[in-house]
């Protein structure tokens, strides 16, 4: 990896339910603790690509997070979610075109393109080099699909010559680089395509976010199944520019305000028929 | 062709071919006189041209065209362009089908055969070509072998020492490994001749061999040709506008006007007392 | 499977605690937190090693035990690890539900300390992620073991399964040489030649991404042979007499050209499984690249041969050759020489289409750039990609330039002669001959 600022100190804290304490170059500013967000002022300052609109860029192929429906209309719980941060924003909401998974760390990292990415994007310690993300918003894991009855399990997996696809630049994607070596990893632009190649036998398995792979079977993937669940814990978080602490700091405001005023449960319960999510 | 067949314009309605002695015979008698050539009784004319119709869609080019030639004859064939002098030796070798007539080449009738037996006819018959259409990838030599050794099933040494031997004849033997785009026009035709000759076929045919070449070049394509008619005893069919080659070498010039043969007769007969005001108003245009 | 089989212990274990609680607590080693994995992230630029002395990423993951709590865990690497300037991440979960847990982590050279604020519960399965450390520059076998604090009393904890790592790579020196090389850090400054052209970054794509672009070569080699093969059939039926044939041609050829090769691609990989035929991902790689390739030579073919004069024809047919040996030795040879350019053009399209092979999992050269830009966040592998396209492309470019122009100039040297005096100095020399020749 690249050279990372060692820092010959700090006793670093674990906090759950907040983004990593430290950062890992010296130029970026640390997580702000999740119970501080309160202090923030009501006016807080911050820029937008395009004024009164909350610009998302994402990859819409990610049900039920964010996905194009039969009428072509961008929806999701994650676009509810965004819906709702920019009301309590006074902002509209706007959605980019569809866009690699990929690339959406790069071009919140670059700016002018969008404000925001809220695209099921667990925050991770290598995504929070390039962008900053909000406090987490929802818990996940993983999940291994494979042709239902096929008996795979990450054991019969892990070998020589087999393929387990993944979206590229997921969290998938790094659990079989290290968890699946001698799998031959198969990062790909989007899900269903990796479902569809796990289907007709292409590749052996996918690795994706549980409730994704949940969602697609049963809506297009019945001779799939969930063959092993991966508690990975990981919170999904949303992308901002470091360059735009302002605007972090007036999301988390408002999610804090979706928590509390239910929002956040009558989304949760609109997408996954529960609020224990 | 069959989709030019498909527009023809009213089919033509022509007599069968002559039984063949009937039809020698006829010959002997119509062709005293008109060549220089000796031919004998009883002997039968190499290629027979009865009643030989060509359309190109809805134009008559060749109309009720009638022409024997005796083998070893060296025939000149003179005309104004569009005349349909080239069309009739096309259809010799059947790179034109005649619409109607027949053509016979020793009293084997050549329309409406098969692929494979004109192939095989074609063999019989060589020609050679205003454009000389070499084989721009084949060197001089290679030019020659290939009939040989495709078409005579020659094995490859036999067909190199023929190639080498007729190339000198055209004075070409230093020109063997020369592919023809380093050949001078000249050089070029006298390679298609040397090509033709080496499949020793029974009739050669010239469609207009200096046509394309540059005036100083003509010359020794002339020589060439002028060698083979004397010395070869090959039957020769020529088309061209070199009126000398005609009167020094023709046994028997052709006359040919819109379609028709107009006047033949041996060179200086047609050349000196044309009898056809066409003929003489033609040969004085020209000379 | 240690997710599963952790899982299993704990379903298995909670049930029968309530029927055996203490008769099971009792034989029970004084095991309260179980190893259930250690896992390293690999750090070897554009490869897939744990290098030692380089920062990585540890992964612990244990359960506590039915009837237990865990207040402190200390992980213990071998000598020569470091911990040191570390940050920990902690997740605890029950099944898949996350809890809340917070802690501090303490390094201390080869061993971390992580105290919890509040007791992680039976059940649990605790994960710490610790970034940012490193193991032994010597690399080998490191086995994770430590101890942990359970109601108050230490206990030693399991070996975890050895990780394995390695010893620095030459490749990985340069890469740290650059690292530490105050120009790179001045390259990689600017947004652009950073994200674009990170020197480090260069150097590891470039032997990463060496079996990709082999395989593309060979994908593309293999398949023109077949390609050409197929394109010249097809194009001698389209140019056939019989109109049946004439239209199977048509519409092979336009399909494959009217259509992406994406499309394609889809359709072979999946859709010949779903009709029960499985064949090699790169065996189909080439299948697909050869049809795909064969319609664009059929009509370069097509239009090659129907370039080549009539008169060829003639003389081949004067000669007594029959349609096949015409095709063969006369127009065929020089349908060849006409359409090289085309074709090396076509090649080189072929070539950087393998690329789309990648989202079907043909580990081609896109793919390998594509994972290296997922682990690494910068598109310089894309250009390092692009490099490697240009060592094939740029000679290829070059041999189409050289061949255009020997063809052009032999073009200009043959066929018939202008009567008009047009490329005279061209052939001066043989027409000086030639008129010694005839005199």
């Amino acid at each position: 990896m690249t050279n990372m600022n060692r820092r010959n100190f700090v006793a670093t804290l674990g906090l759950a339910g907040t983004a990593l304490l430290a950062g890992c170059n010296g130029s970026e500013q640390p997580a702000d603790d999740a119970q501080t967000t309160d202090e923030t002022p009501e006016e807080a300052s911050y820029t937008l690509v395009k004024e009164g609109v909350l610009t998302n860029v994402a990859e819409l192929g990610f049900a039920p997070f964010e996905y194009i429906d039969e009428d072509g209309v961008t929806v999701g719980f994650d676009v509810d979610l965004s819906n709702a941060i920019a009301e309590k924003l006074g902002l509209t909401c706007e959605w980019l075109p569809n866009q690699a998974f990929d690339t959406l760390v790069p071009t919140i990292a670059q700016g002018g393109k969008a404000d925001i990415s809220i695209a099921g994007m667990t925050i991770d310690d290598t995504r929070l080099e390039e962008v900053d993300f909000s406090d987490p918003y929802l818990n996940s894991n993983q999940g291994i699909v494979a042709l239902a009855g096929s008996g795979e399990t990450s054991e019969t997996l892990d070998a020589e010559g087999v393929q387990v696809a993944c979206q590229t630049g997921t969290t998938g994607n790094s659990w079989i680089e290290e968890n699946l070596p001698n799998a031959t990893c198969v990062p790909l632009a989007d899900v269903t395509a990796g479902m569809m190649g796990v289907s007709t036998g292409l590749y052996k398995a996918m690795v994706i976010d549980l409730p994704v792979a949940q969602n697609m079977i049963a809506e297009s993937f019945s001779d799939l199944e969930v063959v092993e669940e991966i508690p990975t814990g990981e919170q999904y978080g949303i992308a901002v520019s470091y360059d735009n602490p302002g605007l972090k700091d007036a999301i988390n405001d408002a999610l804090a305000q979706i928590e509390e005023d239910g929002t956040m449960d009558e989304i949760k319960q609109k997408w996954f028929g529960t609020t224990e999510v | 062709m069959p989709a030019k067949l498909r527009h023809r314009a009213p089919v033509i309605e022509v007599p069968p071919a002559l039984p063949a002695d009937e039809a020698a015979s006829i010959a002997y008698e119509a062709d005293q006189g008109l060549t220089s050539h000796h031919f004998t009784p009883g002997e039968h004319p190499i290629v027979r041209i009865e009643h030989l119709n060509k359309s190109f869609d809805d134009t008559l080019v060749l109309k009720d065209v009638n022409l024997n030639v005796w083998p070893g004859e060296v025939v000149v064939v003179l005309g104004p362009s569009g005349s349909g002098k080239s069309t009739m030796l096309r259809c010799i070798n059947l790179l034109e089908t005649p619409s109607a007539g027949h053509i016979l080449i020793e009293d084997d009738e050549i329309t409406n055969k098969s692929a494979a037996e004109v192939n095989k006819l074609r063999r019989d018959v060589g020609m050679v070509f205003q454009q000389f259409n070499l084989f721009p990838h084949l060197t001089a030599k290679e030019n020659v072998m290939i009939g040989q050794t495709k078409v005579l099933k020659k094995d490859k040494a036999e067909a190199e020492a023929e190639a080498l031997k007729q190339l000198a004849a055209v004075g070409l033997a230093d020109r063997a490994d020369f592919k023809p785009a380093q050949l001078s026009g000249g050089q070029q035709q006298r390679v298609a001749i040397a090509r033709a000759v080496a499949m020793h076929p029974n009739v050669l045919l010239f469609d207009e061999p200096t046509s394309a070449l540059d005036p100083e070049l003509v010359r020794g394509v002339l020589d060439v040709m002028r060698d083979l008619a004397e010395n070869s005893g090959m039957t020769m069919i020529v088309v061209t506008h070199e009126m000398g080659f005609a009167r020094d070498v023709a046994d028997r010039v052709v006359f040919m006007e819109d379609g028709v043969v107009v006047e033949q007769g041996l060179p200086e007969k047609v050349f000196d007392h044309p009898e056809n005001p066409r003929t003489a108003e033609f040969l004085g245009s020209i000379n | 499977m240690q997710h599963r089989r952790g899982a299993l212990l704990v379903a298995l274990a909670l049930a029968l605690t309530g029927v055996f609680a203490t008769t099971l607590a009792a034989p029970r080693p004084a095991q309260a937190l179980t190893t259930e994995k250690a896992t390293a992230r690999p750090n070897e630029d554009g490869g897939d090693g744990v290098i030692g002395g380089m920062d990585t990423r540890l992964t612990w993951e244990g359960t506590v035990e039915p009837g237990e709590e865990v207040t402190s865990v200390t992980l213990t690497l071998p000598e020569g690890s470091t911990f040191d300037g570390s940050t920990t991440r902690i997740t605890a979960l029950e099944g898949l539900k996350r809890m809340d847990v917070t802690g501090e982590a303490v390094p201390a050279g080869s061993s971390i300390t992580v105290n919890f604020d509040q007791a992680i519960p039976e059940g649990s399965l605790l994960r710490l992620e610790i970034t940012n450390m490193q193991f032994p520059s010597e690399g080998g076998e490191c086995v994770v073991s430590g101890s942990y604090v359970s109601a108050g009393a230490e206990h030693e904890l399991a070996d975890s399964k050895p990780i394995e790592t390695i010893a620095n790579t030459p490749l990985q020196s340069i890469v740290n040489w650059l690292d530490d090389q105050p120009w790179v850090e001045a390259w990689n400054s600017n947004q652009f030649l950073g994200m674009f052209l990170k020197p480090q970054l260069l150097v590891t794509s470039f032997s990463s991404l060496a079996p990709g672009w082999i395989l593309c070569l060979g994908i593309v080699v293999a398949a023109y042979p077949f390609a050409i093969a197929l394109g010249l059939l097809f194009a001698m039926l389209k140019i056939s007499k019989w109109r049946i044939l004439r239209a199977i041609a048509v519409v092979y050829i336009n399909v494959l050209r009217g259509t992406p090769l994406f499309l394609q691609i889809y359709i072979m990989f999946f859709g010949l499984p779903m009709l029960n035929i499985n064949i090699d991902n790169n065996l189909l790689g080439i299948i697909v690249m050869a049809i795909n390739s064969s319609a664009y030579l059929a009509e370069i073919f097509r239009a090659g041969i129907q370039s080549i004069p009539q008169g060829q024809y003639e003389a081949a047919s004067s000669l007594g050759m029959n349609y096949v040996q015409t095709m063969f030795t006369i127009i065929l040879p020089q349908t060849v020489r006409r359409v090289i350019p085309t074709v090396t053009s076509d090649f080189i399209t072929a070539f950087k289409d393998t690329s789309l092979l990648s989202s079907v999992g043909v580990m081609e050269l896109m793919m390998f750039s594509k994972n290296l830009t997922t682990v690494t966040g910068n598109i310089t592998p894309y250009v390092a990609a692009g490099i490697f396209y240009l060592i094939v492309t740029l000679p290829l470019i070059k041999v189409v330039g050289i061949v255009e122009e020997n063809i052009a100039r032999s073009e200009r040297g043959s066929g018939p002669r202008p009567k008009r005096r047009a490329d005279v100095a061209d052939s001066a020399a043989a027409q000086m001959k030639e008129a010694t020749d005839a005199c």
